[in-house]
């Protein structure tokens, strides 16, 4: 029972992570066509999907992690970033017709906009609903944060009524851009990992070697000794959600081109998977959070497309909780304050 | 600080009056015609959709239902007709809402007056309005409903249908459009005629969805078609790509989504074109409408509209008895030379109504005797054509229209498919 228990402890989480990918695994390489290459199209679109959650995810992570606030309202700030992103390339005439440069140019553009847009809009929200609550108790931001919510996706059901949207397929979605062995990887695989890479390198460079970075992370550790130490609070909190903002952003874009369609509602489950993703890897790590988004992705995708797409809300949050079971702190959490 | 704050709870102050001020706006404008006369009054709901996918056909059925009132000076007979257009849709839902078709039939049966109800669009919505009408002896004609279950059993239904919809045990429920028994047909005929071989067919789960997916199955073996999947799906799922590899695999070449635009209609037809770009798509009258077809209005891309046919119980409105007088009439009116073909059905369930209670004289605000002159209309003419109702209140009427892409983005007649034809 000891060995048993010392086993688990040590190698459970190992264990609980890989058992639906090894499960499919053997059961490719013991079925009719033994072939790994079902799977690792899985994981391929899963890794693509999860992008998409981790870049949503960096964005409540940074906010908890500075002010210990699950900013609810963050998933409606990636819908606006969707609608934003569809909306100023219709406005700028990039359609099916346009030229490939026309469409590379036009989709820049448009991610600088929606970065633009997404990080203001969360800037305002902090400067409006947060910071004059800085001081309340925790329950009063909280409930603000559902309430900004539920105004922002009463914004998005103005602006395209209550259906979901179909936005126009401007990277050709599931055209094939290469192959090794079987696995594909599509042009919306390519855009989702170009992106998210580049972006998460660039805001963990900043976060470790600028100078408002730095205050980042003093005023995460303790906001009172970063306050002694002359580093304005407050514009540390407004630069924290103006990060996050652009990073949702940037993942509205990315999603309004992977999914074609866009929806006032999809913020609430997109939300809901990246705040998962977030307390997976362990909230208040950046790292963590990305990890936590792919792992959701490849998850979700295995049981999309082996379970059945009604499971798998009931399987992403299982491996939750057992994680949580195993690891309470996430999987590479550290301590917050709220825990030390 | 404080002045601060007293201007935050201040704005907020102005925004929830200006959001009131909009909403009992709406309230008034929904209330349609009305005048008041010493010879009596009756008062007509019509149940619909206004929101979401569906509101360009019902905004039609609406105005068609207000055109035929309009021609009859708001009478009939000797009584002047009260009408209320309700809304069984939330903003929210994009589509019915039970719990809305429920408020919206409450309110016809606590209201004395009320002797005819048209309604509703959507199958899944009259599952829930019968019973609430049934049980205050209300009539009720669909412009709309095709699920076979709302008012016969067999094939396509599911056991206790349709008695368990009339808690009286008796019928108060009639409609206009054939039922989907002879869509289901139609849609094979097409499929056959376009020579598929393995047909896919996804449902959106709802009654008149999987009704209708199930009833093709069923017909498919008579008809020649081969079925090789019926898979109902999760509307809100973000894509079908699982789902469209699933059927490339099974060697589909035409796909069939059953169900309504608001139910992920445009976002399956599009992964499933992606992952077998020759597949031939179809679909049944509940996407058979300007906001799945028009790219416009965020439907299918015009490269897939090329693919996609669809039926409708509406043929070329042209082409019908009173067609011609029909279109100048609501030109007229409206100053729309090419309304939605489902704005004749408008007019017509608002027509069969006022000539019902106009033919019982005296007894036109009697609901009971306006239900029966109803189930007794045999060889009726009318704009549709001549028609009667059978002993469950289903239409007499057989023909469907099959329509395609046309150049405007919106779904263009193209021939009628006559029953077993």
């Amino acid at each position: 029972m000891q060995v048993v228990r010392g086993f688990l402890s040590r190698y459970g989480l190992i264990l609980a992570l890989a058992a639906l990918p090894i499960f499919y695994g053997v059961k490719d390489l013991t079925g009719k066509h033994p072939s790994l290459a079902p799977l690792a199209n899985n994981l391929v679109s899963g890794i693509s999907n999860g992008s998409i959650w981790a870049m949503i995810a960096v964005g409540y992570t940074l906010v908890y992690g500075i002010i210990e606030l699950i900013n609810f309202a963050h998933g409606d700030v990636f819908m606006i970033g969707s609608f934003t992103s569809q909306a100023f390339w219709s406005l700028i005439g990039v359609t099916l017709a346009t030229s490939t440069f026309g469409v590379i140019g036009g989709l820049l553009v448009t991610l600088v906009v929606a970065m633009v847009c997404c990080g203001t809009l969360n800037v305002m929200i902090e400067r409006v609903a947060y910071r004059p609550l800085r001081n309340a108790p925790k329950l009063a931001p909280l409930i603000t944060a559902v309430g900004f919510s539920f105004i922002l996706q009463n914004v998005g059901l103005l602006w395209l009524g209550g259906s979901q949207a179909s936005v126009d397929n401007l990277i050709h979605q599931g055209s094939k851009v290469f192959s090794i062995g079987g696995v594909v990887i599509h042009r919306e695989d390519v855009l989702a990992v170009g992106l998210t890479v580049p972006l998460v390198i660039a805001l963990t460079l900043f976060i470790n070697q600028s100078r408002l970075g730095k205050a980042m992370r003093a005023t995460a550790q303790d906001p009172e000794a970063a306050r002694l130490m002359g580093i304005n609070v407050d514009t540390t909190i407004s630069m924290t959600f103006l990060l996050g903002g652009m990073l949702a952003g940037a993942a509205g874009l990315i999603y309004a081109l992977y999914q074609t369609q866009v929806w006032f509602f999809q913020g609430f489950r997109g939300g809901l998977f990246a705040f998962t993703a977030a307390v997976m890897g362990g909230i208040g790590n950046i790292r963590g959070a990305v990890l936590g988004g792919i792992i959701i992705g490849c998850i979700q995708q295995i049981s999309d497309n082996r379970i059945g797409p009604q499971w798998t809300d009931a399987i992403i949050f299982g491996y939750l909780i057992m994680i949580m079971v195993f690891r309470p702190q996430g999987l590479i959490g550290e301590e917050t304050r709220e825990a030390g | 600080m404080r002045a601060r704050q007293f201007g935050v709870a201040a704005c907020i102050a102005v925004l929830s009056l200006g959001a009131a001020a909009c909403g009992s706006s709406k309230k008034k404008s929904s209330a349609g015609s009305s005048t008041t006369s010493s010879g009596g009054t009756v008062d007509i709901y019509s149940s619909l959709p206004l929101q979401g996918a569906s509101k360009d056909q019902t905004g039609a059925m609406v105005k068609g239902i207000q055109l035929a009132l309009k021609e009859a000076k708001s009478k009939a007979g000797q009584f002047t007709v009260n009408y209320q257009s309700l809304d069984d849709s939330t903003a929210q839902a994009g589509s019915w809402d039970p719990g809305q078709t429920a408020t919206d039939a409450r309110k016809a049966v606590q209201d004395s007056k009320a002797v005819y109800y048209i309604g509703e669009f959507n199958s899944g919505a009259s599952v829930v309005s019968i019973p609430i009408l049934n049980q205050a002896g209300i009539p009720q004609v669909s412009p709309a409903n095709t699920y076979p279950g709302l008012t016969t059993s067999g094939p396509g239904t599911v056991a206790g249908e349709p008695d368990k919809y009339y808690p009286t045990g008796k019928r108060t429920y009639l409609r206009i459009v054939p039922q989907d028994r002879i869509q289901a047909a139609a849609l094979l005929t097409t499929m056959k005629g376009d020579g598929c071989t393995k047909v896919a067919i996804a449902n959106d789960k709802e009654t008149y969805g999987a009704g209708l997916a199930r009833l093709v199955e069923l017909q498919s073996k008579a008809a020649g078609v081969n079925v090789v999947d019926n898979t109902g799906i999760e509307k809100t799922a973000p894509n079908f790509r699982s789902y469209a590899s699933t059927v490339k695999g099974k060697g589909a070449d035409c796909f069939l989504f059953s169900g309504v635009t608001a139910n992920g209609a445009a976002q399956i037809n599009k992964d499933v074109a992606a992952a077998i770009p020759t597949v031939k798509l179809y679909g049944p009258d509940g996407t058979c409408e300007s906001g799945f077809t028009n790219p416009a209005k965020h439907g299918i891309p015009a490269t897939l509209g090329k693919a996609f046919k669809c039926t409708v119980a509406t043929q070329d409105l042209k082409a019908y008895p009173g067609g011609q007088k029909f279109l100048a009439s609501f030109k007229a009116a409206y100053g729309d030379a090419n309304p939605d073909p489902y704005a004749i059905y408008g007019y017509e369930a608002m027509k069969l109504g006022l000539d019902t209670i106009a033919g019982l004289g005296a007894k036109g605000n009697d609901k009971t005797a306006v239900l029966a002159a109803l189930f007794a209309t045999k060889a009726r003419s009318s704009v549709l054509g001549t028609y009667g109702f059978d002993k469950n209140g289903d239409t007499t009427l057989t023909d469907y229209g099959l329509y395609t892409f046309g150049p405007d983005g919106n779904p263009a007649f193209s021939k009628t498919i006559k029953q077993g034809g």
